[in-house]
């Protein structure tokens, strides 16, 4: 049971000016299940082995249950880590790998053993206990690993991109599978991942990183729902939000010539930012075909149809330059490509203002 | 228009061979000349190991049969020259191993003038054996001029004239010294082959550096250190300029191929028995180097 707290903590590689990690404060409950989600290079693995102890701390701090770990060796902070390419010790069987952190914390063969098998039970790998990691399969290595991990019980598990080595349609299983693991042990984890579905669908709450600095952390479907800055509405969401640069006039929003209804809430706070180009920002399921004929006039492009639901990318005219929408559409939609359409906007929208922040 | 007609079997086998000629073909002179260079001096040498020719006698070569086999179990000069060389490989691979080793270990971390120090510690390998003989005996090892017994004086010893005194030791010290470059790019190759984050899984895991070396590195180590010990050894059971330069005739450090060359071109004279240590030491040679392929293949698959 622990918990895990970042404060202000920063990692400034050597011959570098900008910290990979950027003064991080992030609270992590017992038992919550965290996500780091970023683009390459936000610097969401270096924070996390920063927590491992791999990475030094260059200022700041980082506790777990409320002592100072900063300075420990990995060794002493008693988390357990699954990295990226499982790192599985290839001399040792699949046994003597989940084994291997017990048998430095001088735990008898007869305990190390009982051990091994009920991690092993757990994760299924009974029939290959006496394998060596070269004779299994790449979803096979992935739960050694993770046996590995879990065979200790450790205050917290790392994760880093734990998933990112499986074939699709094991991901998702695997995905599940971590999901429900978790939750039976109930240990507090923090995970890696560049990929925003995993983060979605995962985490408890998401932590997004851009440049080594935090820019939301909030629980998936705040995210979705309030993301506080154009990156994060950018990076949240598959296929991601339509974005848009719009020139302010009178006070107004128009979206490729249509002028945009906003909540009197949203106008009162756009009207208290200065500066002239907004962005504006609308999910593909907020906007709606319509045969009315008043609405944004657009041409079909590209039609993706993933059986049950579509993706039209439809080319508009805004600002005086050719920009694509994306509209979510049911998955037996008999529009092509080439078919003129008109598009109204259905739902939320999200405007940022110039320095990029959710208004 | 009678063209005769050729089945599809008959197509196929005339590109195969024809294929097959297009391979062997390019390496076929190289092939002959290597056969021609090496083969067929074996098969003079194992025709006179069968005689009992020397070039000192008027008397005519004569067919004795494996006479000078069975007679090396009571020539005491070959089961010397036999120990010495067991001993002189064995010390010599042994000690370049581990002394490459620790140099291996030592290059195989971040530091500032990385890849200058390696390229210095590989330059014993670059001295031809002859120089690397000459520079030790009258610089290190001279007992007037020598570094060695220079350092031994100041702290209060007296000179010691190490290649008259010890020496077996003292080219086992020059080989050690020329050998270790080897062995330490070998094994630093095996180091460098790591996983990073396996080391760092090893941390996490609660594991010492001792530990980590010892459960990790080590096995992972492994078929490179039987690499090199078996490389190192088809190298080191032919040593001969080292021996010429340092010791010279002198007993005591005496291998097989130093002992051969004395007893034929050297003055002995007597080519038929020399011969016939040629043939033992070629076998021994084989039979280590065919343990020595079979490693190194089981290598490259682990690879694979």
């Amino acid at each position: 049971m622990a918990e895990v707290r970042y404060e202000a903590a920063s990692r400034l590689y050597p011959g570098s000016e900008i910290p990979a990690v950027n003064e991080l404060n992030l609270d992590i409950a017992d038992g919550e299940l965290l996500v780091l989600v970023g683009p390459s290079g936000s610097g969401k693995s270096t924070a996390l082995r920063m927590l491992a102890g791999l990475e030094t701390v260059t200022s700041g701090s980082i506790h777990i249950n409320d002592v100072d770990v900063t300075l420990k060796p990995p060794q002493d902070r008693d988390i357990a880590m699954v990295f990226q390419n499982y790192a599985l010790y290839p001399s040792m069987t699949v046994a003597e790998n989940m084994g291997f952190a017990l048998k430095q914390a001088k735990v008898s063969k007869e305990q190390r053993a009982e051990q091994v098998r009920e991690a092993a039970r757990i994760l299924d790998l009974e029939p290959y206990l006496d394998r060596k990691p070269k004779n299994l399969s790449g979803g096979q290595r992935q739960r050694v690993a993770m046996g590995r991990a879990i065979v200790r019980s450790p205050q917290v598990f790392l994760m880093d991109e734990p998933l990112s080595n499986l074939d699709a349609k094991l991901r998702v299983q695997t995905r599940t599978e971590l999901v429900d693991l978790q939750d039976r042990l109930d240990t507090t984890m923090v995970y890696v991942t560049h990929d925003q579905v995993e983060a979605m669908t995962m985490g408890h709450r998401v932590a997004v990183l851009k440049d080594g600095i935090l820019q939301q952390v909030a629980s998936p479907r705040e995210l979705y729902r309030r993301p506080k800055n154009r990156f994060v509405a950018g990076f949240i969401g598959s296929p991601a939000m339509n974005l848009l640069d719009v020139d302010r006039a009178d006070g107004q929003f128009a979206l490729a010539g249509t002028t945009i209804e906003l909540t009197d809430e949203m106008r009162a706070a756009a009207a208290a930012v200065d500066g002239t180009t907004f962005g504006v920002g609308v999910r593909p399921e907020h906007l709606k075909f319509t045969s009315s004929g008043s609405g944004i006039a657009g041409e079909v492009s590209v039609v993706e149809a993933l059986g049950s639901e579509s993706f039209l990318h439809v080319k508009v005219q805004h600002e005086g330059r050719e920009q694509v929408l994306v509209v979510h559409e049911a998955g037996d939609t008999e529009l092509v490509r080439g078919d003129n359409v008109t598009i109204v906007v259905d739902g939320p929208v999200h405007v940022f203002s110039p320095d990029g922040e959710s208004v | 228009m009678a063209t005769a007609v050729i089945s599809h079997e008959e197509e196929v086998r005339r590109l195969q061979r024809r294929e097959g000629w297009r391979r062997r073909l390019p390496i076929l002179p190289a092939l002959l000349f290597t056969i021609a260079v090496t083969q067929i001096p074996f098969l003079f040498t194992l025709f006179y190991s069968l005689t009992d020719w020397r070039i000192d006698t008027v008397d005519p070569r004569q067919f004795i049969g494996v006479e000078n086999y069975t007679s090396l179990s009571g020539d005491k000069f070959f089961l010397d020259a036999a120990w010495v060389t067991v001993k002189m490989t064995v010390m010599a691979v042994l000690g370049s191993l581990i002394v490459g080793t620790g140099l291996a270990l030592l290059l195989d971390r971040k530091f500032f003038g990385q890849g200058f120090i390696r390229t210095l510690l590989i330059t014993p390998f670059l001295v031809m054996p002859v120089v690397a003989g000459f520079m030790w005996k009258t610089q290190m090892f001279n007992a007037t001029f020598g570094v060695i017994n220079w350092v031994l004086n100041t702290v209060g010893i007296d000179s010691i004239e190490f290649a008259t005194k010890y020496p077996l030791a003292s080219v086992v010290v020059v080989l050690i010294w020329q050998w270790s470059p080897f062995m330490m790019l070998i094994i630093l190759a095996g180091l460098q082959g790591q996983d990073a984050s396996v080391l760092e899984a090893a941390r996490v895991d609660g594991a010492t550096s001792w530990g980590t070396f010892r459960q990790i590195t080590f096995p992972q180590l492994r078929p490179f250190l039987e690499l090199g010990t078996l490389l190192g050894a088809i190298y080191l059971i032919q040593v001969y300029d080292h021996i010429e330069v340092i010791v010279g005739g002198q007993p005591g450090a005496k291998n097989l191929p130093f002992y051969i060359a004395q007893r034929s071109i050297g003055g002995g004279n007597r080519f038929g028995l020399a011969s016939s240590y040629s043939i033992i030491v070629v076998i021994a040679s084989i039979i280590i180097a065919n343990i020595g392929l079979r490693v190194l293949s089981g290598l490259l698959e682990d690879d694979s």
